[in-house]
């Protein structure tokens, strides 16, 4: 197949190559995985840990490191890989950079169909109800905010219509949580709003992986697509893309993803629209050249951040989103200003 | 304005009622206890139910009814029960209204203002102020024999209870994993029971929760978990499931206390006293 030719709108000036780009944050991410690792709330010998836990000897050590230090690095990475890959695939379809898991209320529905199934206590009868209610949740919203953009609209009015459905289920996810009979349950609100990684176990990981994983292959699969897409539908179309196939691939991907992620980590906001805008000067404005870049970021930015949570001085330690928007929500808003300056 | 003139209506309302509230202290009987009492605090229900005539008590807490987290849903069945809102309290007419010290205060500061019998009751902190705290409750009843009585009844149950031979280390994780604190009632509790309380030994935020991890790693002897039944789901609750609390679990390392026993400083307490002694006695035979 003909390679896509580049989009016309900004020269591309890439000053490395995508690959190195990707093995650089790589590299990133396995540094950064194995500082969580290391960083902990108990003086720990992480070495000797890893050694009782390879020679399968159970003890505390071992126990803590795998199901305390081991998952809550996996997830930090599992779950910013997902939104930083579904915020650049968002922005590449949609052709909007404002376009992320967070701001179109993908991620609060999530949280809205995990929270209903955890509460209502399915998840307790098969632990996998968990995740494919966030899955359920995200793919509604996703399938809505398809259906806002199939009928044409400004950037900005998607991102109204996402706002609105990020309310809506912000709201519904506070009432379900205030009907439920737990007296602690409507105190977790703030869990499911800000999302956290504390106290996670590997059975989380195994829960959201294989459904994740599956996500980011969807995904990943619409990048040449994503190329083309740049040139406008009928280019795309005559160049041979199904877009109807692209469409449902990327909706399905994006449920998966971000929904099993919120339904073990909580929706944590604005990774999917920064990490794209980082990794867009080093790869080039090719959408499908930043997907893997993106997805890297994401993992990187989310274990920085849930470092941060931990090495900060402030017990209970802060909500992952509360660092993730002190970062993002000026992002967001000098996107707006720029974006009004173009006159859209 | 709208919202003035409703307060005005409410206070109105407010001295109404404490007219009648005193007309009808006039004209209770010369046994002298309060005829219409309204619990707000549910460790005030528990020690209302248990003292006072069952046809003095006008009305207890929601909290009440449900066994996960009270002693006294029996007790409390057909007795009306409030929210602890201002309206409901005072359409009630109460001769005597008993408070916590730490809940509904926007209820109790008005009904304060208005000048309702009000009885508030701290948090003790040790077995003395439990018991002065019943006596204290029995004697507004008008029954001050049964806090006596009662009072006894704690001590001789306290008396019967074996502690633990050596001090072994105890910490509690209680939902969302939070501890109790050197100082407070729990850790008297831990006391009596023969135990040490490892959270000494940890450093604890300012609320007093204690990160899993150091909680693992603090290798107690006896891990104590305050668990609800299943049933109603949540965070807090799942963390006292995570997968290295059920490895302890299954080396026989902790013991579960029925939420409900915790919640109050009632005489209840004894029988979590007993509780960790006899887990204590198992575990150091093992």
């Amino acid at each position: 197949m003909n390679a896509p030719l580049p989009p016309p709108m900004r020269v591309d000036r890439a000053v490395v190559g995508p690959r190195a780009v990707v093995w650089i944050l790589g590299l990133l991410v396995l540094v950064l995985t194995v500082a969580s690792i290391a960083v902990g709330y108990a003086p720990f010998d992480v070495p000797a840990a890893a050694g009782d836990l390879i020679a399968g000897r159970t003890t505390l050590p071992a126990l803590v490191l795998w199901e305390l230090r081991l998952p809550r690095a996996l997830l930090g990475g599992l779950v910013g890989f997902s939104l930083g890959l579904t915020g650049a695939a968002m922005q590449g379809y949609l052709r909007n950079p404002l376009a992320d898991p967070g701001i179109l209320g993908i991620s609060s529905a999530a949280a809205l169909g995990a929270v209903g199934v955890f509460y209502g206590g399915f998840a307790a009868s098969l632990s996998l109800a968990l995740p494919l209610g966030g899955i359920a949740g995200a793919a509604v919203a996703a399938l809505a905010l398809n259906l806002v953009a199939a009928r044409g609209g400004t950037t900005l009015g998607l991102i109204l219509a996402g706002v609105a459905l990020s309310s809506l289920a912000g709201a519904m996810t506070a009432l379900a949580l205030n009907l439920s009979p737990n007296p602690y349950a409507a105190l977790e609100i703030v869990f499911w709003v800000m999302g956290s990684l504390a106290d996670r176990s590997m059975d989380h990981v195994w829960l959201c992986l294989p459904l994740m994983a599956l996500g980011w292959g969807l995904m990943l699969s619409t990048a040449r697509a994503l190329d083309a897409l740049t040139l406008g539908e009928d280019t795309a179309t005559s160049l041979g893309f199904h877009l109807v196939s692209v469409r449902l691939r990327l909706v399905t991907g994006a449920a998966l993803a971000v929904g099993s992620g919120v339904a073990v980590s909580g929706a944590i906001g604005f990774v999917g629209l920064v990490v794209p805008h980082l990794v867009r000067p080093m790869v080039g404005a090719r959408p499908g050249a930043s997907l893997w870049p993106s997805g890297l970021a994401g993992a990187a930015l989310m274990l920085a951040a849930d470092l941060g949570v931990r090495l900060l001085a402030m017990r209970p330690e802060l909500k992952l989103g509360v660092v993730t928007a002190l970062v993002g929500a000026p992002f967001l808003i000098v996107l707006l200003l720029r974006e009004r300056g173009r006159g859209a | 304005m709208a919202r003035r003139s409703g307060f005005a209506v409410l206070t109105m309302m407010l001295a109404v009622s404490q007219i009648w509230s005193i007309a009808a202290g006039m004209a209770a009987p010369a046994s002298g206890g309060p005829r219409h009492v309204v619990s707000m605090n549910l460790c005030a229900d528990e020690l209302v139910l248990r003292l006072a005539d069952r046809d003095q008590v006008a009305a207890v807490t929601y909290l009440a009814h449900d066994p996960r987290g009270s002693t006294v849903a029996r007790e409390a069945m057909g007795i009306a029960v409030t929210r602890g809102l201002s309206e409901e309290i005072v359409a009630l007419r109460p001769d005597l209204v008993v408070a916590g010290a730490f809940t509904t205060r926007t209820t109790v500061g008005l009904l304060k203002r208005v000048g309702f019998p009000l009885l508030e009751l701290g948090v003790p902190n040790d077995f003395e102020g439990v018991r002065a705290q019943i006596r204290t409750v029995a004697a507004a009843l008008g029954h001050p024999a049964r806090g006596e009585a009662m009072v006894a009844d704690l001590d001789a149950r306290l008396a019967r209870v074996m502690p633990a031979a050596k001090p072994l280390r105890a910490l509690v994780m209680r939902p969302n994993a939070f501890t109790v604190a050197p100082g407070s009632l729990g850790d008297a509790v831990i006391r009596a029971a023969g135990l040490a309380n490892v959270a000494a030994e940890l450093g604890r935020d300012r609320f007093g929760q204690v990160p899993l991890e150091a909680a693992a790693l603090a290798d107690a002897d006896l891990i104590v978990l305050d668990e609800g039944e299943p049933g109603a789901p949540s965070l807090a609750d799942a963390l006292l499931h995570h997968p290295v609390l059920d490895a302890l679990r299954r080396q026989g390392r902790t013991v579960s206390i029925p939420n409900r026993l915790w919640t109050c400083p009632g005489p209840q307490v004894a029988e979590v006293v007993a509780l960790l002694a006899a887990a204590a006695h198992q575990r150091a035979a093992r």
